[in-house]
């Protein structure tokens, strides 16, 4: 035999039987398996150093000693979401805040209360009256998030229940003559009617279409307030409703209280917003976002029934925020029918991100801000307005409280794009993957098998798959059995294996699942005629799917 | 329409004519099933042999059935009996409890004692909850309050955990401390893990106790409105000496509980002291409770007992020496002993011929898994034959619904080939309900060890191949002798292993000849102890298999359906037992290999494990030993030296699990090697137990202790001993129907193993004085 005839291997089973000629088959020449090991000296990928310093502090676990862990009362809810947890890199006992917006809440409000003592004397007048008409927009907005956000709804009618409740309740306490408290009342049943009349198409109307309607009816409102004479439409508006100030306070505390009487309204509204969308009503609708409605049907959830009575509920809150308005205001103007206010106020929702009170918040201070503070850069105020609205629409996506995920999910792509340019498809693990790696011997197994693998390649010619062919079962030459070891050897997920149609007559190539209770999947559907024919499909697979990865 | 399927079992394996046998049936999309008895013959479709054979036998039985859907409880757990509501607490109450984890967390709450029923949230529990925290908890039928640990208890550490609770101000406090030591537990102290927690909160409501929820120690109750009521939260792991008490108790109580193991008298309403009741024989699944009360707790799908406890100090490896180190007490939510079905046909069986039978149940075509046997063994009232077929059962129990193929990643390099699944095989993976083989793991890694046929058996039926071997396994391959016997028209009777171990010698006594399965690995003492004396008393025994006499293993005594294995640190094992649990629960006797026990498979069988590989099977070739004219006579009518180069199992008689001769393992010293098997494959490995190191040449192509041996040895009174030493050996009788030299062989030896008085060679055994 010459070195460049094709090697022969010869079956060492078949010595016992020396009768007959032993069995030979072509095979490869003879290959190290520590080939790839000794020609692997170095990682192809430039290693960097990971790991991230603790610049900050982590509260210790208690130990042995006792953690009494305080509730808000009268409820379940624990004053601060949180977990104890064990460090991975030492196994020291550690805290973390799960959801820390109460703390920035508590630390908001207290912001907000002592805001007026850092207003300069100059602006006093606007920024304190801008600062009322924050709390009570925020307030307008809060309610209008639970209709958009929380239910889905896509009114644009919020504005006119507030306007209709402040209508109503001004033009009863004037012809009636009521008190100042009745009016937030009053404006609640105005409020539930009006409700009343627009929830009911939103159960037939979905999305766009509802929007127009409840754009046409803020319209009417506004054309019937503007001609009506009972409302004013000669004095453009309709005033002489009573105020909760008392008359004898001068101007600079009459605009204080009436900001901290707007902040408790726009509390009131938080009250709300919480007790809908964090608990029943809220669950039940989160289970049933837009386009997954029929699946949260089918789970026997009423989410119909859920968003009228978020509707309703909103629609009184709104309602009697528009009583509050009217006697804030005095009265009430055709402007809270107006288009522009609409507009503005979906700005200060979107800018603060839907589906987040925070965000109704946060983006009516923003609006209201350049809206009524700065007052000086006239008419530049509304083009800021649409550029700040155009920059959150374009590169946010949820709104500026979004950003945080939005970061996060940005960071997490760029990770993998840098990895995958770093890392070599099947290839070891590169120190950063190596963190993620809870199971270190996971690592080590990454490298065994691409080196194997890579070894393994060079195994497989048309001798070894020729041998395999004629005889899938029993003792192989070196090459091939190295080839079937490593294959029989994989982990169970998705790792192919054969089923029966017919005994003996027909049968197909699977997959098993690995996980206990899912049943194996089909990858092809050819059939094969014998169990021989079908053990080489399944070999030639596992040898096309070794040269792939 | 659901997809129609039909599963079944009978409540007895082995029955007489006259005895009653119940068939327990469950049917999906259909509620009616065609019923046929049928006498099984041959259980394998191998084109090389007969093919499929039954016989339809008349049956007042026979026709339609009735069946529906049926519920298994799945999951082990303990209930309590409490008719006077003492658990119905509803002050102050203090539960606790040691707790060693197999897998919290993922996802799954498990309930570690209460009464709570999880359907309508009444009554209060303590768990580990889906993140694997300790969590007490109650309802009052709107809405649940709860308190939670700081961190996750760590998988398999022994810990104490308690939750107490004031009623006058709604304070609940949680306890939770590890109770490692160096031989207990997973982790070492060196390990830095802190696994304590106490954590206090004011609750808001008190709980509501509805005296129709039941006390569940590793389980709660729930509902479901076909079903009714059944257990829920199941615990994976184990419990030891939980404890009720209708106070709050202090920390110092609680820590004084923790170091001693023993629960505070003050207050106490039930104290169940898992290390009570161990005896010399084995225990129950009652656990005591020591409380005023008696309120002693029985377990339901047999929890695992014999196991260590949290005070389990390494030195005693059998709680026959330390009762109060094994009050360990292991949950698994996968275990099932008895599906418990609603009866669906009672059979007092007909005067039939002994042999393997079954109801054979076709819904529609009867094809796939619409089709159904429940198979039964009859025995008859009194011999009527020499020759008896004794029936493994115990190793059909062991391999009942094995699910190698799919969870077993060694499966593959063992068998030497890719598995062949069928539909049965993926119905029993995708069905929790039909239980595991004494070969898998639970879902949460601990070893299986108890096996029942009181549930389907998928495998135990004719026509079902081993998945991951390619072959007919047990059963269906001891069929093949069944189909050898009633071919060549040898009168036989079938008895199983059940009566074996229950009756003893005097049931082979009257046999002249006792013939093993293909595979008879899982042995009790009794049966072991009863084929010893049989042989020595005159008996005759033919060992048809491989592997056998392997295991020791233990029959529950009530429930004779339900046997135990420890797999311990030799043989090839599919899990190894813990340190210190290695004795049968159900017997009290160390398990393991019966090698290990002083007790190989040579000293009787002459012949014992050795190896085993599933890719191929080769010949035997007859030994010179085959030519002294002690043997010769098997070989008459025999040509050539090559004998079973054919077979329904990978194509010859040598192979699968094969034995070999070993003077130094007890093989009697007389004995013959009248054969034997060779040039087996590298997947051929020598078996764990015969080795003291591996190294490279342990395979079929370098070791010559790889094969198997045709032995032969007489025994006192007449008896003597053949054995095949192959499971292969078997499935080449059906080959060329019958007609080959491994059935010539077979008949010669059963021949003439079944005429009276002398051997064939008996007198050839005077001092060899050789010419040549």
């Amino acid at each position: 035999m010459t070195d460049a005839a094709q090697p022969v291997w010869i079956d060492p089973t078949d010595c016992h039987y020396p009768e007959a000629p032993a069995r030979e088959a072509a095979t490869n020449p003879y290959l190290s398996h520590q080939v790839t090991w000794n020609e692997t000296r170095a990682f192809k990928p430039r290693m960097c150093p990971v790991g991230r310093l603790r610049y900050y502090y982590k509260w210790p676990g208690h130990g042995g000693a006792l953690w009494w862990r305080t509730r808000y009362w009268p409820t379940r809810r624990r004053v601060l979401q949180i977990r104890g947890e064990y460090n991975p890199k030492t196994k020291r006992r550690e805290k973390t805040i799960v959801d820390k917006r109460p703390i920035w809440w508590a630390l908001a409000f207290l912001a907000m209360i002592l805001a007026p003592a850092v207003v300069p004397a100059a602006g006093w007048n606007t920024v304190m009256s801008a600062a009322a008409v924050f709390g009570i927009y925020a307030a307008i907005n809060l309610c209008w998030m639970l209709i958009i956000g929380t239910a889905g709804i896509f009114s644009l009618a919020s504005y006119a229940v507030v306007g209709a409740a402040a209508y109503g309740t001004t033009y009863l306490a004037i012809q009636l003559g009521l008190p100042w408290w009745l009016l937030p009342l009053i404006g609640a049943l105005i409020g539930l009617a009006f409700g009343l009349i627009i929830g009911l198409p939103a159960m037939r109307l979905d999305g766009f279409y509802y929007a127009l309607l409840t754009l046409g009816v803020v319209e009417l409102c506004r054309v019937y307030v503007v001609q009506s004479r009972e409302f004013g439409s000669a004095t453009g508006g309709i005033y002489g409703a009573p105020s909760y100030l008392p008359a004898s306070l001068g101007q600079m505390p009459r605009l204080l209280f009436s900001y901290y009487a707007a902040l408790a309204l726009m509390v009131f509204a938080l009250v709300v917003y919480r007790f809908i969308d964090g608990k029943r009503l809220g669950r039940v609708l989160r289970m049933a976002p837009e386009k997954r409605e029929a699946f949260a049907q089918a789970c026997g959830v009423d989410f119909v029934r859920a968003r009228i009575m978020v509707f309703l509920i909103s629609s009184t809150a709104l309602g009697s925020i528009g009583g509050f308005y009217a006697c804030h205001f005095g009265g009430a103007s055709p402007n809270l029918f107006s288009f522009d206010t609409v507009l503005l106020s979906l700005a200060m929702l979107v800018i603060g991100g839907i589906g987040r009170s925070e965000g109704a918040v946060a983006g009516t201070a923003i609006v209201v801000f350049i809206d009524r503070v700065l007052i000086d850069l006239g008419p530049l105020r509304y083009i800021l307005i649409g550029a700040i609205m155009l920059g959150v629409v374009l590169f946010l996506r949820e709104g500026l409280f979004g950003i945080k995920r939005q970061f996060r999910t940005w960071r997490d792509k760029k990770k993998s794009e840098r990895r995958a340019t770093r890392a070599e498809k099947g290839g070891e693990m590169l120190p950063e993957e190596a963190t993620e790696t809870e199971d270190k011997d996971q690592i080590y197994f990454r490298r065994f098998d691409k080196m194997q693998r890579d070894f393994l390649k060079r195994l497989i010619t048309d001798a070894v798959i020729e041998e395999h062919r004629t005889r899938p079962l029993g003792q192989h030459s070196e090459a091939l059995e190295r080839l079937l070891i490593y294959f029989r050897r994989q982990g169970q997920v998705d790792k192919y294996a054969i089923m029966v149609l017919e005994e003996f007559r027909a049968y197909r190539i699977v997959a098993l699942s690995g996980h206990r209770g899912t049943a194996p999947r089909v990858v092809e559907d050819r059939n094969y005629a014998s169990p021989d024919e079908a053990y080489h499909a399944l070999f030639l697979r596992r040898v096309q799917d070794l040269l792939e990865s | 329409m659901a997809e129609q399927k039909i599963f079944g079992y009978a409540d007895k394996i082995s029955v007489k004519p006259g005895d009653d046998i119940g068939f327990y049936v469950h049917a999906d999309g259909t509620t009616t099933v065609e019923a046929q008895l049928v006498r099984l013959i041959h259980g394998d479709a191998h084109p090389a042999g007969p093919g499929y054979r039954e016989q339809e036998v008349e049956c007042d039985l026979n026709g339609n059935w009735t069946v529906r859907k049926q519920y298994t409880q799945v999951g082990a757990f303990l209930t309590v009996a409490d008719p006077d509501g003492r658990l119905a607490l509803d002050g102050s109450f203090t539960l606790a409890t040691f707790v060693y984890p197999n897998s919290p967390g993922h996802g799954k709450r498990q309930c570690l004692m209460g009464r709570w029923d999880a359907f309508g949230n009444r009554g209060y529990g303590l768990w580990l909850n889906p993140d694997g925290l300790l969590e007490f908890g109650y309802g009052d039928g709107q809405e649940v309050d709860y308190l939670d640990g700081e961190v996750p208890l760590l998988k398999s550490n022994w810990y104490f955990v308690a939750a107490t609770f004031d009623a006058t101000t709604g304070v609940a406090t949680l306890y939770q401390e590890g109770v490692a030591n160096r031989y207990n537990s997973l982790l070492s102290k060196v390990a830095n893990v802190d696994f304590r927690s106490h954590v206090r909160e004011t609750l808001r409501f008190r709980p509501v106790n509805p005296p129709d929820v039941p006390f569940i120690l590793a389980g709660a109750q729930d509902f479901h409105s076909l079903r009714g009521r059944f257990v829920t939260q199941c615990l994976n792991g184990k419990l030891d000496r939980p404890a009720v008490f209708d106070r709050a108790m202090t920390r110092e109580e609680l820590d004084q509980f923790r170091q001693t193991g023993a629960a505070p008298a003050s207050g106490q309403v039930a104290f169940w002291d898992t290390s009570l009741g161990y005896t010399d024989k084995g225990i129950g699944d009652r656990v005591v409770d020591t409380g005023p009360y008696d309120l002693h707790a029985e377990g339901y799908n047999r929890p695992v007992r014999g196991q260590t406890g949290f005070n389990w100090n390494g030195w005693d490896d059998c709680y026959r020496l330390a009762p109060q180190q094994y009050g360990g007490i292991e949950f698994h939510d996968d275990a099932i002993i008895d599906c418990k079905w609603e009866l669906t046909k009672r059979l007092k069986v007909p005067p039939l011929l002994s042999g393997a039978y079954a109801y054979r149940l076709w819904v529609g075509d009867g094809k796939g898994l619409r089709e159904e046997y429940i198979v039964f063994f009859v025995r008859p009232h009194r011999p009527t034959a020499p020759i008896l077929f004794l029936v493994p059962t115990g190793s059909y129990l062991a391999y009942a619904n094995e699910h190698l193929s799919f969870d077993a990643e060694i499966m593959q390099p063992l068998a030497g080939q890719s598995p062949i699944v069928s539909q049965h095989d993926i119905e029993l993976y995708e069905t929790a309900e039909f239980g595991l083989s004494l070969y898998d793991h639970h879902g949460d890694g601990a070893g299986v060890c108890y096996s029942t046929y009181r549930r389907p058996i998928l495998n135990m039926r004719p026509k079902a191949r081993m998945s991951s071997m390619g072959v007919t396994w047990q059963f269906p391959a001891d069929l093949s002798i069944i189909a050898w016997l009633e071919h060549m028209g040898h009168a036989y009777d079938v008895v199983t292993e059940e009566d074996l171990h229950r009756e003893g010698e005097a049931l082979l006594k009257p046999y002249r000849v006792v013939l093993s399965g293909t595979h008879p690995e899982y042995i009790s003492e009794a049966i072991l102890n009863a084929t010893e004396d049989y042989i020595a008393g005159g008996g005759r025994f033919i060992y048809l298999g491989g592997n056998g006499y392997y295991w020791n293993v233990g029959y529950h005594r009530d429930d004779p359906w339900c046997m135990e294995v420890r797999k311990l640190n030799s043989g090839m094992r599919a899990w190894q037992a813990r340190p210190g649990e290695y004795y049968l629960a159900t017997t009290g006797q160390k398990s393991g290999l019966w090698k290990d026990l002083g007790r190989p498979p040579q000293k009787v069988l002459g012949v014992g494990f050795i190896s085993e590989g599933f890719d191929s099977s080769r010949p035997f070739r007859r030994m010179p030993d085959g030519w002294h004219r002690r043997a010769d006579w098997m070989f008459k009518g025999i040509e050539g030296e090559i004998i079973g180069d054919f077979g329904l199992a990978h194509g010859a008689a040598g192979g699968l699990e094969i034995d070999r001769y070993d003077l130094a393992l007890g093989t009697p010293p007389h004995s013959l090697i009248v054969a034997s098997s060779g040039g087996h494959s590298d997947n051929y490995q020598t078996v764990v137990e015969e080795i003291l190191y591996p190294y490279p040449g342990l395979s079929g192509s370098h070791d010559y202790r790889v094969r198997a041996d045709m032995v032969y040895f007489t025994a006192p009174n007449n008896g003597a001993v053949f054995s095949t030493g192959s499971i292969a050996f078997s499935q080449s009788l059906p080959y060329n129907n019958f007609d080959n030299n491994v059935s010539k062989l077979l008949d010669n030896i059963v021949s003439a193993f079944a005429s009276e008085g002398r051997l064939p060679g008996w007198a050839w055994t005077a001092e060899e004085k050789q010419w040549r």
